[in-house]
């Protein structure tokens, strides 16, 4: 019952914030990116207009947009308890520890599930009001959009940890931002790039014809990195909540 | 006056980890371009045979903009949070100073940071370039172009960060917008010139960089009055 409680109480505050309206930016953005990309590349006929069109959204999103945003959400989420002591208020609730967390992460990753249904809408809009007529490569898309989401998860699990760790904003954000910087780089190169867990939002999100698997991420990466580093993360983020003095 | 409310902020940022971010931002570049530049020696001094120096600046000015904008707003924020986080914007205030002071004074710092940060990205990028043997026929110009064009383009960020970190205590609209700006601050090609956002990457079609710069300075400076005369008028302690 606690539990549900929970969930009721975050997202109430989720609602009550600034917060949700951070969830419309990128889709808008991407959305404006793909569709003057088409209509300034599109002369003659494309093959695969509905390509055309997400590359360019897929890229802006997923490169520094989705890693970054992760930051700023789950501060926001943990920016309330932070504020005039909130975090005693909520944990002598009769509430576990546990729960909060817990809740707190799922608030997230639903947060940004949402950005990338916003993603899809944004690529409709964007393929409509371009006239195209083409089948929608539904599979393609969905399979780019929950990558990315999935692979947002360690990300999610590092932030949380270091958000509940650290009253102020600028510290989590720095850490992300440290960490999201370098798969700029790392992100093109094929050797390195799987291995790096701030890279695999873009390359999750990559539409390739070579992969054959249910992502656009090699089962190893996924395995391996995407989820080893939300393992990692995330316990050492509940070890360190529950013992964690506020 | 100034000189005074200077000392104090300088105080205010010791141990919040200021200095380690300022030198980081600078270390992390450069880093990324030595492994960038060590783990693919031959086939990048291949395709920069030449100009080596100025395939370095190349390579390191595609990460400046997004990452100095970053640091705007990290720093920023921090600057700004002294004074959200321990309540003391009424305390800061009633002392005999000025509000436009008080504003001018945190902007100045935190350019003055910024500028560091700027100083030690060209050193880095000497000794970068030294260290990978390019020789000492330096290209001096494309260095300083490199090293602190894109920052100066992109000061009307830093004047529009200060004013919304100080305006609004949540510091997630200012980090938001920070975020916004490195994103856009990519795709300068694509923007028509008139955007500030396109200034900071030098790809704007005017045939100096210079250019970018001097239309930056100036419209940092009409930003700055407008923040500093709204910050002047408002309320600062219920934003």
């Amino acid at each position: 019952m606690s539990f549900l409680k929970t969930i009721h109480a975050e997202f109430y505050k989720f609602r009550k914030t600034f917060t949700w309206t951070v969830l419309f930016l990128s889709p808008i953005i991407a959305g404006f990116a793909g569709f003057f990309t088409y209509s300034r590349l599109s002369d003659g006929h494309p093959s695969k207009p509905w390509m055309l069109i997400y590359s360019p959204m897929a890229t802006i999103h997923g490169m520094l947009f989705l890693p970054l945003i992760v930051g700023v959400i789950v501060a926001l989420i943990c920016r309330y308890e932070h504020l005039h002591g909130g975090w005693k208020q909520y944990l002598v609730q009769p509430v576990r520890r546990w729960q909060v967390y817990l809740v707190k992460f799922g608030l997230a990753a639903g947060a940004i599930a949402v950005i990338q249904l916003l993603m899809l809408f944004a690529l409709l809009a964007a393929g409509i009001l371009n006239g195209i007529d083409h089948p929608f490569p539904l599979e393609m898309v969905l399979k780019s959009l929950i990558g990315g989401w999935i692979a947002t998860f360690p990300l999610i699990a590092l932030q949380l940890w270091v958000s509940t760790a650290w009253s102020s904003f600028a510290a989590p954000m720095a850490i992300n931002v440290i960490c999201t910087i370098p798969s700029m780089l790392i992100a093109n190169s094929a050797t390195y790039g799987p291995y790096y867990p701030w890279a695999q939002p873009l390359l999750a999100m990559m539409p390739n014809a070579k992969s054959a698997g249910i992502l656009f991420v090699s089962a190893e990466t996924l395995f391996l990195v995407i989820a080893g580093s939300f393992v990692i993360f995330f316990v050492g983020g509940l070890t360190f909540f529950q013992k964690r003095a506020y | 006056m100034y000189g005074r409310l200077f000392k104090t902020e300088l105080l205010k940022i010791k141990r919040k980890w200021v200095w380690f971010l300022i030198f980081l931002g600078p270390f992390g570049v450069i880093a990324m371009e030595t492994l960038n530049f060590v783990l693919r020696y031959d086939y990048l001094t291949k395709q920069y045979a030449g100009h080596l120096w100025g395939g370095l600046f190349q390579a390191i000015g595609f990460l400046v903009p997004p990452v100095i904008i970053l640091g705007m707003a990290i720093i920023i924020s921090i600057l700004a949070n002294i004074e959200h986080a321990n309540a003391s914007w009424k305390q800061l205030l009633a002392a005999p100073v000025r509000k436009r002071q008080v504003f001018l004074v945190k902007f100045a710092l935190g350019w003055l940071l910024l500028l560091v940060s700027c100083v030690l990205l060209m050193i880095g990028a000497l000794i970068l370039g030294l260290a990978l043997g390019f020789g000492t026929d330096i290209a001096w110009k494309p260095l300083l172009v490199t090293s602190f064009y894109p920052y100066l383009a992109a000061m009307p960020i830093l004047a529009f960060q200060i004013w919304l970190a100080i305006v609004y205590k949540n510091q997630g609209v200012a980090l938001t917008t920070g975020i916004l700006a490195s994103v856009f601050s990519m795709y300068g090609v694509v923007m028509p010139d008139w955007v500030p956002l396109a200034w900071p990457s030098l790809q704007t079609h005017w045939s100096n960089p210079v250019m970018n710069v001097w239309l930056g300075i100036g419209l940092a400076f009409c930003i700055l009055m407008i923040g500093t005369v709204d910050f002047v008028r408002r309320d600062v302690h219920s934003g």
